[in-house]
């Protein structure tokens, strides 16, 4: 990620994180290096078309444990972006629509988000308390 | 406990499926913390998280049940309730709505302190150049005046506005009377070192119901230090002009604020029980800006904010300590914090907003009419960066002001739903952006998070919040849940008897 730094030498003591690619994708682990960058430089690398390595130099010398806790941290980090993707594309149209409502001065959305939201529970309650807007497109 | 009465659902038959509504994690002592986009939350059992997404939770658990109970899960036999969502998001971010609040008038930077950190860049007593003008006056009150909003706050400030009270008499009439015609509901408050204060001055506050805030940062040797005068007798003045207040304004008219400087760090306890002995009920534990002369003199006030976050935690022990033994003190950041994560509500300090409260709730006319986003933009113009000036009261109309590059490059960097390692945030409900904090110390507005003070310091604040409401010890809880509500500990007390 940061190749530029003079600390990146071959000789630096630093963690070498293996990550499969089939579970953590290109943006989950640019996001896990942002957060690594105050202390270590961060480099990717991709071995194979199924693993890459991440090379987690620190700024400050690091002891051994402590090189393998970030080493951990790092995978663990890793993991949670990825499920925070998946959170994201199963509840993104939700969201869209829960603050189009929200922010709604009048009520009324001129402009629909896109996807479907459909709620069958309020829809069978012709009168019921909450009325859910569902996109008429689809 | 998320739930007391079970929903009829819960004696429906199982569910076979469930949907997820969207919500951030983070991982706390060995849990998962769930936050959704209102801000409630749910601690649950590590891996969680990773059920949920792959669908694998049992439907017929109490887990579930809290999680459909919080908004994370809905299911065919329960509403997303998405109309009761929006409601409590848009509670949460009600501060939003209505336009500019709070208006800071600068009336002169003249003052008789000389603090090294001092937030105004102070001009000596006697240069009456650096006074707000009646022409300037008039201009900024019919600015504040076409706010929108239907309550504005009217904060006067310096230097030490005192010295000015000439403008000061100026001002207040004129921004009562024209708050009348457009009925708004107008406050007033004066912040001063009450150094100069005289009867026939609180006289006037007293009639015309202007409060008054000043500063305290602690004992004697501590407030002499960090405020030093003609004199060195700032602490005896403020103590003073304190009880002089207070016996004329009365004592929910009076408040306190305190600065923490190095010299602070060693005296967590010390300061909390000063703000006690002078009867205080709430203490605001807040860093130094890095602003103004701060950065000048940063060798001798700064410190490192992870040195500043011992310092917060001794005393909001401490603060918890001397509660416990019966007198009510809350501390203000605690209280700010809590009050969006216990409660549905936002914030009304502008520090702690996202879209930022930066010119959208707070603006500030300084005594030559430039118009800045906060106080804090000021202070970065008084060391020649102008970033944050809006416009001029004598050039500008509130929509120029709103419309110019300077706002909009502000309002670009106000949202931390749309920042760089605030977006995945579980804590971004309850926290802010401060484009103005990461300019002045990262010469960025959008900030970097990793190496960011702000950042750090809302992160192990709001994860000791947190990690105090998971322990849920009851006589803590109801400490902190009588800050939030402002009810006093020793009714909660007798009403849980």
């Amino acid at each position: 990620m940061d190749q530029s730094e003079s600390i990146c030498t071959p000789d630096a003591p630093r963690a070498v994180v293996e990550i499969d690619r089939s579970m953590v994708s290109a943006e989950a682990l640019l996001k896990t290096c942002y957060w690594f960058t105050r202390d270590f430089v961060c480099e990717i690398r991709n071995r194979n078309e199924h693993v890459a390595e991440v090379f987690l130099t620190p700024r400050n010398p690091a002891s051994a444990f402590e090189l393998a806790s970030a080493k951990n941290a790092f995978t663990t980090s890793a993991m949670d972006f990825a499920l925070r993707e998946k959170i994201e594309a199963k509840t993104s149209g939700i969201r869209d629509l829960l603050l189009a409502k929200a922010f709604s001065e009048s009520g009324v959305l001129e402009d629909l988000p896109e996807g479907v939201f459909g709620d069958t529970v309020e829809e069978m309650k012709p009168g019921g308390m909450f009325k859910i807007l569902s996109n008429p497109k689809h | 406990m998320a739930r007391v009465f079970y929903p009829i659902e819960r004696f429906a038959p199982v569910p076979p499926t469930f949907h997820l509504l969207p919500f951030r994690f983070t991982r706390l002592n060995g849990k998962e913390l769930l936050v959704n986009e209102a801000g409630e939350f749910l601690f649950v059992p590590a891996g969680t998280v990773q059920r949920l997404t792959n669908e694998q939770l049992d439907t017929n658990t109490e887990l579930y049940r809290d999680l459909k109970a919080k908004h994370f899960v809905y299911d065919e036999s329960s509403s997303p309730l998405l109309d009761i969502l929006a409601t409590k998001v848009r509670t949460k971010y009600d501060h939003i709505c209505g336009g500019t609040k709070l208006h800071i008038f600068v009336v002169t930077l003249r003052c008789e302190h000389s603090c090294e950190y001092c937030q105004v860049s102070r001009q000596t007593e006697t240069r009456g150049e650096f006074d707000m003008s009646t022409s300037t006056a008039d201009r900024a009150i019919a600015m504040m005046m076409d706010s929108p909003a239907r309550a504005v706050t009217l904060e006067i400030q310096g230097g030490e506005p005192l010295l000015a009270f000439d403008v000061i008499q100026y001002i207040i009439p004129r921004a009562q009377r024209q708050a009348l015609e457009k009925g708004k509901d107008l406050d007033i408050v004066v912040c001063t070192n009450l150094a100069c204060v005289t009867d026939d001055i609180l006289k006037y506050f007293r009639d015309e119901g202007v409060k008054v805030s000043t500063s305290l940062d602690g004992p004697a040797f501590l407030h002499n230090k960090n405020r030093p005068r003609p004199g060195g007798n700032s602490y005896e003045k403020a103590i003073e002009g304190i009880e002089r207040s207070r016996a004329i304004l009365g004592m929910e008219s009076v408040a306190a604020l305190m600065t923490t400087t190095a010299a602070s760090l060693d005296y967590a306890a010390e300061i909390v029980d000063e703000y006690v002995r002078c009867d205080f009920h709430s203490i605001f534990l807040r860093p130094i800006s890095p602003y103004g002369f701060a950065i000048k003199t940063r060798h001798r006030t700064g410190y490192e904010m992870g040195r500043f976050l011992e310092f917060y935690k001794q005393g909001l022990a401490h603060i918890l300590k001397v509660n416990r033994g019966g007198y009510r003190i809350a501390e203000v950041y605690t209280q700010i914090l809590l009050t969006k994560i216990l409660t549905p509500h936002g914030t009304r300090y502008v520090d702690m907003q996202s879209p930022a409260g930066e010119a959208w709730n707070v603006l500030v006319y300084n005594y030559d009419g430039d118009v800045y986003a906060s106080d804090e933009s000021r202070m970065l113009a008084e060391m020649n960066d102008f970033t944050f000036r809006l416009g001029n009261v004598h050039k500008d109309t509130r929509r120029t002001i709103f419309t110019g590059d300077a706002a909009l490059q502000l309002f670009q960097a106000s949202c931390n739903q749309a920042l760089a390692g605030c977006s995945d945030c579980a804590f971004q409900s309850y926290c802010a952006a401060d484009p103005v904090y990461h300019h002045a110390t990262q010469g960025d507005m959008y900030g970097n998070r990793p190496t960011s003070g702000f950042c750090a310091r809302n992160m192990e604040v709001i994860k000791q919040l947190f990690s105090i409401i998971e322990e849920n010890d009851r006589e803590t809880m109801r400490i902190l849940w009588s800050w939030v509500t402002g009810e006093s500990v020793r009714n909660e007390v007798v009403e849980c008897a």
